[in-house]
């Protein structure tokens, strides 16, 4: 009789959670509806419209961004966000009639942090790889690079001309394309966060080698940094036989920023605005002038 | 070594692990803040005399004990507007107060087992005194079991406090600029200096010598209530 009591009292119990739960969902959904019921109504198509009107709505373009010279970075003194993706950045942002805010992200979230409109794009020099396009609204490609692999200079000879990683321990950054580029040339993968651990992991001996952007590797290795020993050779995207990769942005799925952007990124090309600021960061040869 | 000290690298870099530091202790003050009277709250619905709001309680501290704080954090900031419920205001602030959130409730469910086991462990004997004395409840619970609770919880929530001074770190998943990730920030670059692993390390210094300052003080608490041994 008294274990009944008891049985009975743990069902109200989680008969009141649910129910607690269920009244939390239906009137949050109904304060969204309320706030959104002018730009958010069902289908594909008429929520991306919303998109731009959010952003100019809100009166700021939250660009999510890592630090990555010459793409996004502060020079020593300043508190600015400059590089190549950084100003034109500010560039698209004007002609929206809205103010850019740079926001740091880490790497690994960059789709939830586009999907929980933490923010509005992701514009750091994001190789468009499959899983990229596949999970964001992304832009027509601008710039173009290529992987290559960063090694111990001591151990140079070892390196210089493989076509093959087989039986090599390679640093990569997880989901990037170093990685697939990675695997695809039979290295064994030790996925790490960012670039930066990646060259890290050279360094300290726990793997032979790393594979990252050659746009990154000519800025943070060499004299005047802590990886003075590092050196870098090697297309991978020849050694694979792939074409260069290609630097687009990214926005939300079915997003109508896309466009915006296609338009004003034509436009920019068209009135030498792209290549001026290309020049600028000395990445002339790798944009791409259609 | 001296010039080492005095360089510009030297001081650009102090400059951006203060700021990450600064972040870092109004994460590590807001969550104490919070968590303190919030987890008394907790601990009083894990012993509450009605069966389903106790078991409840118990259901959320096992919830939110029984999963890393690293997730509860990644959950709490993207969910919302993965979902459409809320959005987090946008920049640093709004990361900062999510973060707040996800520790504020985390740490709470801890403090709660705490404080329910030092009130607990306080002998029945003193409350039936209180009892005889002609006190209500609430005069036995705040002039009897109380103070003698506190006296007991110190060391345990110490070593909670000490733990919090380090796992403040985890804030950074959701890219909120604390300490480490300020030292993190120069090995791929910041303010014009790109490359360097040592201000990662050196972070370990602003961690040591605040939780030598934290442990002397709350070990000078201790010696406070010792009148009631």
């Amino acid at each position: 009789m008294k274990n009944m009591k008891k049985l009975w009292a743990l069902l109200l119990a989680l008969a009141m959670t649910f129910s607690l739960a269920a009244c939390g969902g239906t009137s949050d959904e109904e304060t969204t509806t309320d706030d959104q019921t002018a730009e958010d109504t069902s289908g594909e198509d008429t929520a991306a419209e919303s998109d731009l009107a959010y952003v100019q709505d809100k009166g700021t373009l939250v660009v999510g961004i890592t630090y990555f010279a010459p793409m996004d970075y502060k020079e020593e003194g300043s508190d600015e966000w400059i590089g190549f993706d950084a100003d034109l950045a500010k560039l698209f942002a004007e002609s929206l009639g809205v103010s850019v805010e740079f926001q740091e992200i880490t790497w690994d979230y960059k789709v939830e942090e586009l999907d929980s409109r933490a923010i509005d794009c992701v514009w750091n020099g994001m190789t468009l790889t499959e899983d990229v396009v596949a999970a964001m609204g992304t832009s027509n490609p601008y710039c173009t690079n290529y992987q290559t692999l960063v090694y111990s200079a001591d151990r140079a000879a070892e390196f210089e001309g493989l076509t093959s990683l087989e039986g090599l321990n390679i640093a990569v950054e997880s989901g990037s394309a170093g990685e697939d580029a990675a695997e695809a040339l039979g290295a064994a993968t030790v996925p790490v966060q960012a670039q930066a651990n990646a060259l890290m992991e050279v360094a300290a001996g726990t793997s032979d080698a790393a594979v990252i952007d050659v746009l990154m590797a000519a800025e943070m290795t060499g004299e005047g940094t802590s990886y003075a020993d590092l050196v870098y050779s090697l297309n991978l995207n020849e050694a694979q036989d792939l074409p260069s990769e290609e630097y687009g942005v990214g926005f939300r799925q079915g997003s109508d920023l896309v466009d915006a952007f296609n338009t004003f990124l034509a436009e920019k090309v068209a009135d030498g605005t792209v290549l001026k600021v290309a020049t600028t960061y000395g990445l002339q040869d790798a944009v791409i002038l259609e | 070594m001296i010039e080492f000290f005095t360089s510009s690298t030297f001081q650009t870099v102090l400059s951006a692990l203060n700021s990450g530091f600064l972040k870092t202790l109004q994460l590590f003050f807001i969550t104490l803040i919070g968590a303190l009277p919030l987890g008394l709250v907790i601990s009083f619905g894990s012993m509450s005399r009605i069966p389903p709001l106790r078991w409840l309680t118990r259901l959320v501290v096992w919830v939110i004990r029984g999963t890393p704080l690293v997730l509860q954090i990644i959950a709490l900031f993207y969910v919302p507007g993965m979902k459409e419920w809320f959005t987090w205001p946008s920049g640093e602030n709004g990361r900062m107060l999510a973060v707040c959130v996800a520790f504020i409730i985390n740490y709470a469910c801890y403090f709660s087992e705490i404080y329910r086991g030092g009130i607990q462990g306080v002998p029945k004997g003193q409350q039936e005194a209180g009892q005889v004395l002609g006190m209500t409840k609430a005069q036995i619970f705040r002039h009897i079991t109380l103070l003698q609770m506190i006296k007991r919880i110190v060391p345990p929530i110490s070593n909670e406090i000490i733990t919090l001074v380090k796992d403040t770190s985890l804030a950074r998943v959701i890219a909120l600029q604390e300490v480490i990730w300020m030292g993190e920030s120069f090995m791929k670059g910041n303010s014009g200096i790109s490359g360097l692993v040592w201000p990662l390390f050196f972070t370990a210094v602003y961690y040591l010598a605040f939780s030598g300052i934290v442990t002397v003080l709350l070990g000078k608490l201790e010696k406070k209530l010792d009148f009631f041994q």
